[in-house]
Order: structure tokens, then sequence, then C-alpha cells
């Protein structure tokens, strides 16, 4: 019963995520990475929604400003990493 | 002279398997395949008579993949007997797969080995991402693990012993030494296939790429998938084909 109730209920709770939520743009690039909710709560902010693998990171500033920042997202690159000698 | 294992896993009954048996025929010397059979005992000693062996793992056979944290190591070790059999010497490379994951061209072996040679790579994955300190619902439900990350930092060779790596479980490509050494490595913790066969190989020092362009029709669900449409945009293998 559980079951069939998450299977209904979902795909309602992610469309009025999906409603809500904004696009979230890559801070290197500007580039659209994602749609979620961001909620604060609790000195924590909730992230709703289904983007995966969103790194979050304070964006770079080109002026120094002391009680403003802004807190977005990037991706990590594509693994490219040497082959490794065994030490 | 370059010879590539394509180890199979499937828990059919008898006359499916003959079915992917036929399938990959079409594309593979038969001698060249091996069956890891992940289906009941019993069913095993009715198969068709081919390589085949039996993966005798609880953590295979886990109720929920992903939350159970499904392993392949049973595979893995099976897979590394079979090679290090006198006669299974000359297998260079291993192309893993799971039963839906199917071949689509017949030198599919030879495009592998060209593609690994092109990326100076050990393995080559579908999917293959970093996931460390993102939102990815795999490297949170692990890293809450605390053993997680000392497993990493004690059998890394990496000056970044907290990379973690997450690749599309069902098929990957392996040369035989990277393949015996992912096999001979105890697995102390429990992680995810998906997460677990990348991250490893890639903190015992091994070079794993991305297939990039063969990702396309390699997908966790169905929906868009056929083997048609893999055909025309000129996909090596397809996944996921549940009825051939």
């Amino acid at each position: 019963m559980s079951k069939i109730k998450m299977k209904l209920l979902r795909p309602l709770a992610l469309g009025l995520i999906n409603l809500l939520a904004s696009d979230i743009r890559d801070v290197r690039t500007g580039e659209i990475i994602g749609r979620a909710l961001l909620l604060p709560w609790r000195g924590r902010i909730l992230f709703f929604g289904t983007s995966p693998d969103l790194l979050p990171i304070f964006r770079p500033q080109t002026q120094m400003v002391q009680w403003r920042s802004t807190l977005g997202f990037t991706k990590h690159p594509s693994p490219d990493f040497p082959h490794e000698p065994r030490s | 002279m370059s010879r590539v294992l394509n180890l199979i896993l499937a828990h059919q009954p008898a006359a499916q398997i003959q079915k992917l048996l036929r399938w990959w025929s079409a594309y593979s010397d038969p001698a060249d395949l091996l069956i890891a059979y992940g289906g009941t005992a019993a069913n095993f000693q009715t198969l068709p008579d081919v390589p085949r062996v039996f993966i005798d793992d609880p953590r295979l056979r886990v109720r929920d993949l992903q939350r159970d944290k499904q392993s392949y190591g049973g595979i893995w070790r099976a897979g590394a007997q079979y090679l290090l059999e006198p006669s299974h010497l000359d297998f260079t490379h291993v192309y893993f797969a799971e039963y839906d994951h199917l071949p689509l061209v017949p030198d599919l072996a030879a495009r592998l080995l060209q593609r690994l040679q092109d990326e100076r790579a050990d393995i080559l994955a579908h999917h293959l991402r970093r996931i460390e300190g993102t939102n990815n619902p795999f490297f949170l439900y692990h890293v809450a693990d605390p053993e997680f990350a000392a497993f990493w930092e004690g059998i890394s060779v990496r000056p970044e012993k907290d990379t973690v790596l997450q690749m599309h479980g069902s098929a990957s490509f392996w040369t035989r030494e990277a393949f015996l050494r992912v096999a001979r490595q105890p697995e102390e913790i429990k992680v995810y296939v998906e997460v677990y066969l990348a991250t490893v190989a890639h903190h015992l020092g091994y070079r794993l790429r991305n297939f990039g362009d063969q990702n396309e029709y390699v997908r966790h669900s169905a929906e868009g998938v056929t083997i048609e449409l893999a055909r025309q945009h000129g996909s090596w293998t397809v996944h996921p084909v549940k009825l051939i």
C-alpha cells in the first residue's frame, strides 16, 4: 500500500517542486545545470529537486564586499586522472 | 595479440540464456563468452553447455540494489579465477556486461581496444563522473558511513584520497591487469557496485575514462531506448533491452 502511495505521491511532489523551483546555473560557465527549490531552514539550506552531482561553491567576487556573498553550484569536470604507478 | 573475454551477468532460466547466447554469438566467438550466473543453483544446473560460473555471493542477491549496496565482487573474483586458469591466460582484456546490455556491432572487441588505446586508459566506463562533495544521492548515502572515507584513504595510491567516482554498472571494459587487481582487493566495506568498482580502480592507480559518445543509448530506464534507435545513432551497445 505504501509503495502505491509513493508511486502516486512522488510525481505530484516532484511536479510541485518543479513548479516552484528555479534553474541552477553553473557559477563558472553560466550554463544551466539543474533545477531545484532551495529553502533556508534552521541554519541549513534544504535542496528539493532531482538534479544530481551539483557541487556547492561560493561564487568569486570581483569587488571586495564584506556583507554579501553568493553560494552557487558547479559540476566536477569529467574524470581524467592519469595512470598512477603504485609505490 | 589481444583477446577479450566477454563476462556476462545473467540470472534467467536456461531458455532465455540460450537466446542471450545466440545474440552474443553473432558478435563474439562463443569461446570468448563466460556466463556469470546470478540465478538459482537449480537453474544453473540446466544451463546450456557454455563456459559458465555460479556466483555464490549474497551481496549480489540483495533486495534493494542501491540501499543494500549491491556488490559485483563475487563476479569479479569468479572472473579472475577463470582468467588465471592455464587455458585462459591469453585473455588480455575483459568486457563485463549485464544480460540486458547487448552488443550491436560485430567488431565490438576491436572498437573497445582501439578506444582504450586512444584514451590511454585501463578501464572504459559508461556515464563516468566525479561525485565527491556533491548532492549525488549515492555519495551522500555512502559518506554518512565514517568508514567510507577511511577505506579509500587506506588503499589509495593517489595524492587526492577523497575522490569518489560513479559509473553506470551495466557494462565496462577492463585490461586484464586492472580487472585482476580490483578482484584481489578485499571488500572491507559495503559500497554500491556503481561507486565501488570505479572508485576502487581509481584509487589503485588505474586510469578510467568515460565512453562519451557511446553513452547515449546506455541508460537506467528503457524509456526511449530501442535496438533500432541505438543502431541508427551508431551505438556499439544498448541498455536496457530485457527481451530478445
